[in-house]
């Protein structure tokens, strides 16, 4: 064995680059050399057959990211009078990369996407910037606002990385607290 | 009143420029692996990290450390630049405002994807006019020869003008503990080049915090 074995990659670690819908791409490089089993072949057609609803929810939530999110803002600073806007502006632009992020990853039925590229991300700011009980009031205030502007179904389709989004970043800030007062 | 449509440029909000899933990419039929903006990316093979060692040390014996940091140096003036720019143009903010706990998880997220290791920075020190940036699982401790004081001077480099352009201040860093001494990570003092001078001579006998000690004590 030469040190070919034992290259070092002086570029991002290949195996942290998490594929797109992981499941259904794991599936196709098994096909590789063979057919695709009934049960795969169930899989994709899964996938496919949400397709329209989750392509509906995404066009839905991009037409009225601004509305909602508007809403939002001014019931927000109506709550929060005495937190500055520079703060509230920071929290709102957070609030808006998260839910773009669950809807990428509502579209592509992927969560990795959302802690790699979201959560791995905006986590340490939140910690830094301690802004959970702005967060928190905004989550329940952007959670109201969605369920009036998206269907139930649609919701169904959002809710999970929304809520994996929110419960991770609160739970951490909670953590950093808890360990300040110590 | 926050308008929320003023909070967004160009339809965008800035997240991870370094997000590695989308930092690298590559041209692969003409052979190219490139970073977002198409700067060419490389992956070195371990056994030439420990040849240019072994190879310099052959060849300049005692000098080189001098190569290493002033190769480090160099490379660190345009990393500094590029990271610089590459920020400036992502986040659509002249550099200056973009907040410093920004600009750090950029570098260590940075760090993370060029596969160079975990970088963090200890402010403990800052009042007294120093800075200690940590770095763990570099390649360049781990394959340097094994010797009785700190062997990153490459780092050593690259931090030294990187931070001295940020500071706007001539900097000089020293390295106080090196994981190829079985130190739990490679740290990194910042400071004035006068005030640094004793520590290139402590590091052989005290550990960074007996050697802290003695420069704050």
């Amino acid at each position: 064995m030469t040190g070919l074995d034992r290259i070092h990659i002086h570029y991002s670690d290949c195996s942290s680059y998490t594929p797109m819908y992981p499941q259904l791409l794991s599936v196709f490089d098994e096909a590789e050399n063979r057919y695709l089993k009934p049960e795969e072949l169930k899989l994709v057609g899964q996938y496919v057959a949400s397709m329209p609803e989750r392509l509906d929810t995404y066009r839905n939530l991009r037409e009225r990211e601004l509305e909602v999110m508007q809403a939002v803002a001014n019931q927000l600073q109506a709550e929060m009078p005495q937190v500055s806007e520079e703060v509230l502006e920071r929290c709102l632009k957070n609030a808006l990369l998260m839910l773009r992020y669950c809807a990428l990853s509502l579209l592509l039925n992927d969560e990795a996407i959302l802690e790699q590229r979201f959560l791995s991300w905006i986590g340490p700011l939140a910690k830094l910037y301690d802004t959970k009980a702005i967060d928190s009031k905004l989550y329940r205030l952007l959670n109201q606002q969605l369920s009036k502007a998206l269907s139930a179904k649609q919701m169904s389709y959002l809710s999970p990385s929304l809520a994996l989004a929110q419960e991770s970043l609160l739970s951490q800030s909670a953590s950093v607290n808890a360990a300040a007062q110590r | 009143m926050i308008s929320v449509a003023d909070l967004v440029i160009n339809s965008r909000i800035p997240g991870n420029f370094f997000s590695p899933d989308v930092y690298v990419r590559g041209e692969l039929e003409v052979g190219l692996l490139e970073n977002r903006q198409g700067d060419r990316l490389l992956a070195l093979p371990e056994t030439l990290i420990q040849a240019i060692y072994s190879g310099l040390e052959r060849e300049t014996g005692q000098a080189t450390r001098l190569v290493l940091f002033n190769c480090g140096r160099w490379w660190g003036r345009s990393f500094y630049t590029r990271f610089c720019e590459q920020l400036a143009s992502y986040n659509s903010l002249p550099l200056a405002d973009l907040p410093m706990v920004e600009f750090l998880q950029a570098l260590q997220a940075c760090w993370v994807a060029h596969g160079w290791g975990k970088i963090s920075l200890d402010q403990t020190y800052q009042n007294r006019g120093f800075l200690v940036v940590k770095i763990t699982n570099s390649a360049y401790a781990r394959l340097a020869p094994h010797r009785d004081q700190p062997v990153c001077y490459l780092e050593a480099g690259i931090l030294s003008s990187f931070f001295s352009q940020l500071t706007n201040k001539d900097l000089h860093c020293v390295q106080i503990s090196c994981e190829s001494m079985g130190a739990d990570c490679n740290r990194f003092l910042l400071g004035l080049p006068q005030r640094l001078e004793a520590v290139e001579n402590l590091v052989v006998n005290l550990d960074h915090e007996a050697i802290m000690q003695q420069l704050c004590g």
